[in-house]
């Protein structure tokens, strides 16, 4: 990649040459409650201005694929919970459909249309921690109360239909674990109806909010080729005006049915691939996610849930990558199998850590209160940046 | 000098809109419940401490195999066969003395994959979620029906009866004709 695709450093400072002046090495985190868990960034400062910055990680490795190792098929969605803890749904729909597609295993329409509700609704959830925090990150207390409001909501239309609020073990191999309960469907339609006037709310209170706008637009401009050669996805891509969704370009389950858009950043308030970019796809992306959960909770057909699978499912030998949509962004399981009854191995490429990778490159040149709104914007799990 | 005065009426509008937004929001009831005075009721389907209703345990170990964190540990022990262990809720017959049944709650990750192997749905997950203690060995689960005495002496029974069915055999073996090795082709030479 060429060294001038980078965006030029921000801010030029002369120093007359009779001061002396050295570069400084900060450690930013691994407890800073911006760096959204324990992530470490070393930073090399020149006053207020970032030089180089190289995240260091590790801090919350837990081995999920030497465990998904030791254990049998089913007994790795668990585990799949816990790497984007605040998108379980969207993990375990991964695992799941590429198991079902190496055993060439048809779902029930119902199961079908509850795996989408849930995973939107799971999206959307995601996305609130995303904007709450990123108003925390800059400032901004109140909207995170809000957010975290609504989102209360979803989880508590999540526990009554798998009893758990974070760590779900919903979507199982055939189907889903548990049937919805009665009056479930129309508390997701209510849900949908309380929740889109929401959006304007957050919108009013944050999102065009002239501060906000002054720290977030215009600072950690991702082009989009740099953004395509480090490998980013999801939000972080499309906030590059690249439009790059798995949802619209690899249909997986029954995407194909909805009708919704994909939103891009558009530079309204600067430069496409700002951090308010990112975070302005985000909060559209809670409306198409709206839609999506709309459109299934009216179609939701009757009938079982589960299709009979034996317990100690066997999936015949080979191997698979299956990648899906999840709130940030393309998450792939490589599964190869040896026709036994635990996973030769899964793999996962994990969306956060890809766009991690991209930090060093657009960190060089802007001030170290910025930093935080780059972080920020990339909206990282450090669950699934470790793993 | 436009722009900067252009700036600062955003500012102040923008943040008269976001102020709008929380006014309204001092006039809505709050969402907040004072917890430990004010409870909320969990759904039925709650995933929260597992529960065991023992006399309904045939102890056939499918929750420890569907466990994922090996936290469910369980003893058994056959029953004689003059005694009747009765049978369980659902009709089926008892063969197993459960000397052992610990749930160990500090490994458990409320997956809840144990509880649908279980056939004679013994094991459950309650919405029960106030089990903290000062000692995490007080949050290993005993659900076991028999003291530790009792089941001390059920092993050694079981134990004696391994002996003398291992020496029934054994003197069997040597009572029978050995079979002729020269059948039996030796390691490769």
């Amino acid at each position: 990649m060429k060294k001038d695709n980078l965006p030029a450093a921000q801010f030029e400072v002369e120093v007359p040459d009779t001061l002396k002046t050295e570069e400084m090495t900060l450690n930013m985190g691994p407890q800073h409650p911006s760096t959204h868990g324990v992530l470490r960034v070393v930073l090399k400062t020149d006053g207020e201005i970032i030089k180089s910055a190289e995240p260091v990680i590790g801090y919350l490795h837990r081995c999920f694929e030497k465990h998904a190792e030791n254990v049998t098929w089913h007994q790795v969605i668990p585990f799949t919970d816990r790497l984007d803890y605040i998108a379980s749904m969207n993990n375990n729909l991964g695992y799941v459909i590429g198991l079902e597609r190496m055993m060439n295993l048809q779902v029930n329409e119902r199961a079908e249309y509850l795996r989408v509700i849930v995973s939107e609704l799971n999206r959307i959830a995601s996305h609130l921690i995303a904007l709450g925090t990123y108003g925390l990150d800059i400032g901004a207390f109140t909207p995170f109360l809000y957010v975290f409001r609504d989102r209360e909501r979803i989880l508590d239309l999540f526990e009554e239909i798998c009893g758990a609020r974070l760590l779900y073990n919903y979507i199982w191999v055939g189907g889903v674990a548990y049937d919805a309960p009665q009056g479930w469907r129309d508390k997701v339609l209510q849900f949908i109806d309380y929740f889109v006037p929401k959006i304007k709310e957050y919108n009013d209170i944050l999102t065009y909010n002239k501060i906000f706008i002054d720290r977030t637009a215009k600072v950690g401009v991702i082009p989009a080729d740099v953004a395509i050669n480090y490998g980013l996805s999801g939000p972080s891509l499309r906030g590059s005006g690249v439009e790059f969704d798995l949802r619209k370009d690899d249909p997986y389950s029954i995407y194909d049915r909805f009708d919704f858009n994909v939103c891009t950043g558009k530079g309204q308030m600067g430069t496409v691939g700002d951090t308010w970019d990112r975070y302005w796809v985000r909060v559209a992306e809670m409306y198409e996610s709206a839609k999506i959960v709309r459109q299934a909770a009216e179609q939701l057909p009757e009938g079982d849930a589960k299709e009979t699978v034996p317990r100690n499912i066997k999936v015949p030998a080979g191997e698979y990558y299956m990648r899906t949509e999840t709130p940030r962004g393309e998450l792939g399981y490589y599964i190869i199998s040896d026709g036994g009854k635990t996973p030769n191995r899964v793999k996962v490429r994990s969306p956060a850590y890809c766009n991690l990778s991209v930090l060093p490159a657009i960190a060089p040149g802007v001030m170290v209160a910025d930093m935080v709104a780059i972080i920020g914007s990339l909206d990282i799990v450090l669950g699934e940046v470790d793993r | 000098m436009g722009e900067y005065f252009k700036n600062i009426y955003k500012a102040i509008v923008t943040i008269l809109i976001g102020m709008g937004v929380t006014w309204r929001h001092l006039f809505t009831r709050a969402v907040t419940i004072q917890y430990p005075h004010v409870k909320r009721e969990l759904p039925p389907r709650s995933r929260q401490k597992l529960f065991v209703d023992i006399d309904d345990c045939i102890g056939c170990f499918q929750c420890a195999r569907a466990c994922p964190v090996d936290c469910i540990d369980i003893e058994t022990v056959k029953a004689g066969k003059e005694e009747d262990l009765g049978e369980t809720s659902t009709g089926q017959k008892k063969r197993l003395h459960v000397v052992k049944f610990d749930i160990d709650l500090t490994k458990c990750c409320y997956c809840a994959d144990c509880v649908f192997p279980c056939p004679t749905e013994c094991i459950v997950m309650t919405p029960k979620y106030e089990f903290s203690t000062y000692d995490r060995f007080d949050l290993i689960e005993h659900f076991s029906a028999y003291s530790a005495e009792e089941a001390e002496k059920l092993k050694e029974r079981d134990r004696k009866e391994k002996e003398a069915l291992a020496a029934a055999r054994a003197a069997k073996m040597q009572a029978a004709p050995k079979p002729p090795s020269s059948d039996k082709p030796g390691p490769s030479a």
